[in-house]
């Protein structure tokens, strides 16, 4: 079963990618059989891998602290988690860039989240149709917990989304977080209530589980039945499939945990006087989380918590009236750095506010003898630098959470030399206990740790 | 297939794409993707901006030797889940809205079907779905025994048997192979078993069968013909399937299925013959108006913001009046006998109180449509004169006919305009203190006059100052910032002096009928055509010439075309 599925993935990635992984074959079968550090003294403490992403970048001149190493200072934009008492749970990683930029919302998503270029599909009105040219890092990461059963967990991956927005023509690169390989996105929740649902609010009678796994027993059979017959390409999609239906096989009788449920969110947060409620759904998303990962239903997640080039309107800027992108564009930038652009700024803080929230959730929420965001390695970023000029260099990014002790907090570590970004991605794999030698494709592939980052 | 889409990757580089704006709109280059849309979703050359082919662009052109795509799957859209749901278990039943969004490319959900699978968190929407709608019909005796057409006294019974059968082939669009049956007759007994309940057998059945590939994709994979040993001819069922989801967006009904199982769909002819029934039940309305809506990308109006002070009547209930009007004005003139282009120019249209008084018409209107003519001398008429394409194209605080032209040229006239080029700021500066301009003139002095800007401006803010007498959201205006509009122009050797003389010379443009049959294409095909596709679609539209550009004949030609029916080998 375990080399299948391993085979599986081989052809999973020649077909898609034919990219560069660091991890081979005999390595990861190695690997699991040497419990490396992703297995402690018996239980494994388990660990999670998550993604928290905002779209359209920051104010850089309100971004990038003062100072490096751990006698820094926040400026503005950060001041927010810094407020929420979170100095020492995360790290800024400053002054590196995407090696593979060439459409800054496009480039930027595809290199932050796969450390490859995007892969275009064709032009539509004034920009490019793309998908990612790979699983994104937190779907890599997915692989390798659910490979092993020893870390296996009902979900293989929760994606929820925050504010509404979302683009429809640019391809799924633009409207989408996590991917499993191109065109075959995992898309956001944005329904709390449905997130709760699908997470705490299962539990069926026993003859009901007889009857479904009899129907998925026997969808999994069509499925293997067809697949001979259609094309090479529909195969694979047709493996995907399957791999999904599996998925609800596995969870069948599994219990989900002796867990206190969090409060049954709204059905809906709907706009109240036009004005969408951020805020509120962003609170009992993180919520949710929260107990979610602290049951351990899935070690892996994403937040996407407004998309690449969202037209959110942050209706709580004074002034703010058209939507966060348009904004970035048409606010003016001052000669000032210090005044430059205050609606995009403010908004900025805003939603770094929404991170602090989460962020302290996940650390005061109890896991064993810490809590969860000491267990977690968290990507908080975005796919630009600025707004206003779209560019892919001075990339926005914070290392969140300590994984289990790895991962070190409180550090502003800035490159000199304009690293690539996958530096930053390849440290946050390797904290979490991840065995790749390197992350990223061509020019977007690193092997370089920053170990000033690790404990 | 191979050397179809070897063709289409053959990547000319960007030095086309930027002829497309040193007069050779007009051309194709620069609009078709730089390579076809690969149903693998994989990997092709990545690294080129550039553009396809090498088709002649003007007089009569000798276009490639015809050559199909690769049959591949299509998963069902959210209409087509919803409609082909309703169609199985009757119009009553409620169809959950959980189901993950569509995958627009290139325009069109039906082009993403063709790529995308179905995901983890997709998987457990469809289960939970078919569970909801399959307990609707199934807790209700009398729905059920509509459904089930007998009661089931054991799981695996004939009644229980036939109705797999019978179900199976509706569900999944064909007949069940004996396999199959015995497979759902397993389920059945199963579930049936579990709760000691034949009827539960059969709901868990109809439940399953929604989640199996068979009904969330449409299979498609094509026989071979001995007359033609280059290519696939789609089979009879699966052309049933592709004229239902075509014109209906939803699973055949019976008398489609017969027509496929007496093999009636294996001939152009049969094609037409049900075309034709099919064009004229209500089904198709509904559906081909929703191609419209997609076409022009009206999904976008509703998220777009406005300036409260300088828009106070912008809502959501005004943004929902107007795509009613505008889906009312196609569904009226499309379906008609008459000339598709009519669209454009109609004065016939359908008015609430919100459009009455967004379009200031004077008289009581309330809350439903009332069919309007507007007068001859009205400034407004056919869809380019609706709030809906005027909002749809502009910004928060002025006008864009920059937008509007664009959309004319690359969506109605398929000509393409390459994106600005990188670096370029693309915001427009505030007017100049003391200096009291239309936007249009400060358009004319921004884009039209940096030679950088202009090559491709040039052609489109001069196309769309011609709808400078809409304002942001559609409002008739005399004046902007206190000067006279000036909505004067020329399309393509066509002088327009307002919006309406605008939308007669789209009307009449050699480009439009081709570029309406394109797009009709890709949405019917759910691929971007390939070089080799260009004979199909030149044909369409001479057919569509040849009748006055009735939508029908359109819509029949193109079903009973070779680029429909036929598939690439291998794949």
């Amino acid at each position: 079963m375990r080399r299948f599925r391993l085979d599986r993935r081989t052809m999973l990635k020649g077909l898609f990618g034919g990219a560069v992984v660091g991890v081979a074959l005999p390595t990861l079968e190695c690997m699991l059989d040497a419990n490396g550090e992703a297995l402690a003294q018996g239980r494994p403490l388990p660990k999670r891998f998550g993604i928290w992403f905002w779209g359209n970048g920051v104010r850089r001149a309100h971004w990038t602290p003062n100072g490096t190493g751990a006698g820094w200072t926040p400026r503005a934009e950060m001041q927010p988690l810094i407020d929420a008492g979170l100095r020492d749970w995360f790290s800024p990683v400053t002054g590196c860039e995407i090696k593979t930029a060439t459409h800054p919302h496009h480039s930027g998503m595809s290199g932050i989240l796969t450390g490859a270029r995007y892969h275009q599909l064709g032009t539509t009105r004034d920009t490019i149709v793309t998908t990612l040219p790979r699983q994104s890092i937190d779907q890599y990461v997915a692989d390798f917990v659910m490979n092993d059963p020893a870390t296996r967990t009902a979900y293989r991956s929760i994606e929820a989304g925050v504010c509404r927005f979302h683009g429809t023509d640019e391809g799924t690169t633009f409207q989408h977080l996590s991917h499993n390989g191109p065109n075959n996105p995992n898309q956001s929740e944005y329904n709390p209530l449905a997130l709760f649902n699908r997470l705490f609010g299962m539990g069926s009678a026993p003859q009901a589980a007889v009857a479904r796994q009899s129907v998925l027993t026997a969808v999994q059979a069509e499925i293997r039945a067809l697949q001979p017959r259609v094309s090479a390409s529909d195969r694979t999609r047709l493996e995907q499939h399957f791999d999904s239906v599996r998925a609800i096989e596995q969870r069948l009788g599994a219990p989900s945990g002796a867990c206190a449920a969090p409060m049954r969110p709204l059905d809906g947060y709907p706009d109240l006087m036009g004005q969408e409620q951020i805020e509120q759904k962003n609170r009992v998303v993180s919520d949710i989380l929260a107990l979610a990962l602290a049951c351990d239903l899935s070690r892996v997640f994403s937040v996407q918590f407004s998309t690449c080039g969202a037209g959110t309107v942050f209706w709580m800027v004074p002034g703010f009236r058209s939507g966060m992108h348009q904004t970035c564009h048409d606010e003016r930038a001052s000669a000032d750095p210090a005044t430059q652009q205050p609606m995009v700024h403010a908004a900025t803080t805003f939603t770094m506010q929404q991170l602090a929230y989460f962020l302290a959730k996940l650390r005061d929420t109890p896991d064993g003898a810490t809590n969860v965001l000491h267990n977690s390695a968290i990507l908080c970023t975005t796919e630009l630098s600025e707004g206003y000029n779209h560019t892919n260099d001075e990339f926005p990014i914070l290392l969140a959470g300590r994984a289990g002790g790895r991962l070190r907090g409180g550090v502003h570590w800035r490159s000199g030399a304009r690293d690539n970004t996958s530096r930053a991605l390849i440290t946050l794999l390797r904290a979490f206990g991840h065995p790749a030698a390197s992350y990223g494709v061509g020019p977007g592939e690193s092997n370089a740790v920053i170990s000033e980052l690790l404990a | 297939m191979r050397s179809t889409i070897r063709r289409t990757l053959v990547p000319l580089g960007a030095a086309l794409a930027l002829a497309a704006c040193e007069g050779r709109l007009g051309s194709r280059a620069g609009d078709t993707p730089n390579q076809a849309v690969r149903r693998d979703g994989g990997l092709g050359d990545a690294g080129g901006d550039g553009s396809i082919v090498s088709t002649p662009d003007a007089g009569d052109p000798v276009l490639p030797v015809f050559a199909p795509q690769a049959a591949t799957m299509h998963r069902l859209t959210r209409a087509q889940y919803r409609n082909s749901v309703r169609e199985l278990l009757g119009a009553a039943v409620n169809v959950p809205t959980d189901i993950e969004l569509d995958t627009q490319l290139y325009g069109f959900a039906t082009v993403g079907a063709a790529s995308i699978t179905v995901s983890p968190r997709a998987a457990e929407q469809f289960e939970a779905a078919s569970y909801n709608v399959a307990a609707q019909v199934f807790n209700d005796p009398a729905r059920r025994m509509a459904l089930v057409g007998c009661t089931p006294s054991a799981a695996d019974d004939a009644c229980a048997r036939g109705f797999i059968t019978r179900f199976g082939r509706r569900a999944w669009r064909r007949p069940l192979e004996m396999a199959e049956v015995d497979r759902w007759v397993t389920v059945s007994r199963a579930a049936a078993g579990a709760y000691r309940d034949p009827n539960k057998g059969l709901e868990y059945v109809v439940a399953g069968l929604l989640q199996a590939p068979h009904f969330l994709f449409r299979v498609e994979r094509g026989e071979a013909v001995a007359s033609i040993p280059a290519m696939r001819r789609y089979t009879g069922y699966e052309m049933a399937a592709r004229l239902s989801f075509l014109l209906w967006s939803s699973t055949p009904d019976d008398a489609l299925l017969d027509a496929a199982g007496r093999g009636e769909l294996d001939t152009a002819d049969g094609v037409r013959v049900q075309v034709r029934r099919m064009f004229a039940d209500p089904r198709a309305r509904a559906s081909l108006t929703a191609f419209f809506s997609e076409y022009f990308k009206l999904d976008r109006i509703a998220p777009q913001t406005r300036d409260r002070m300088l828009y106070p009547l912008w809502s959501p209930s005004l943004v929902n009046s107007m795509i009613q009007e505008f889906e009312r004005i196609v569904g009226e003139t499309a379906f008609s006998d008459g000339d598709l282009r009519d669209i454009f120019t109609t004065r016939t249209t359908f008015i609430d109180q919100n459009l009455a008084r967004l379009y200031g018409i004077p008289g009581t209107f309330d809350e439903t449509f009332r069919r309007y003519e507007w007068p001859a001398n009205a400034p407004r008429a056919g869809l380019l004169t609706t709030a809906a394409f005027l909002a749809n194209n502009a910004h928060p605080v002025t006008t864009s006919p920059t937008h509007r032209g664009k959309f004319i040229r690359q969506f109605l006239l398929c000509q393409p305009i390459p994106p600005p080029p990188a670096g370029v700021t693309t915001d427009i500066p505030p007017p100049m203190p003391g200096v009291v301009q239309t936007f249009r003139q400060r358009l004319e002095m921004l884009h039209l006059q940096p030679p950088a800007c202009a090559a491709c401006h040039t052609a489109m803010d001069p196309v769309g100052f011609g709808l400078e007498h809409y304002d942001a959201i559609g409002a008739y205006r005399t004046t902007d910032n206190t000067l006279p509009v000036d909505a004067r122009g020329t399309l393509d050797g066509a002088d327009f002096r307002s919006g309406r003389e605008l939308a007669e010379a789209v009307r009449n443009h050699r480009a439009l009928p081709g570029c309406m049959v394109r797009n009709m294409y890709r949405y019917a095909t759910g691929h971007v055509e390939a070089d080799s596709e260009a004979v199909v679609i030149r044909d369409v539209e001479r057919a569509f010439a040849a009748q006055g550009y009735q939508f029908r004949v359109l819509i029949e030609a193109l079903a009973a075309s070779d680029g429909f029916r036929y598939a690439a080998n291998g794949g």
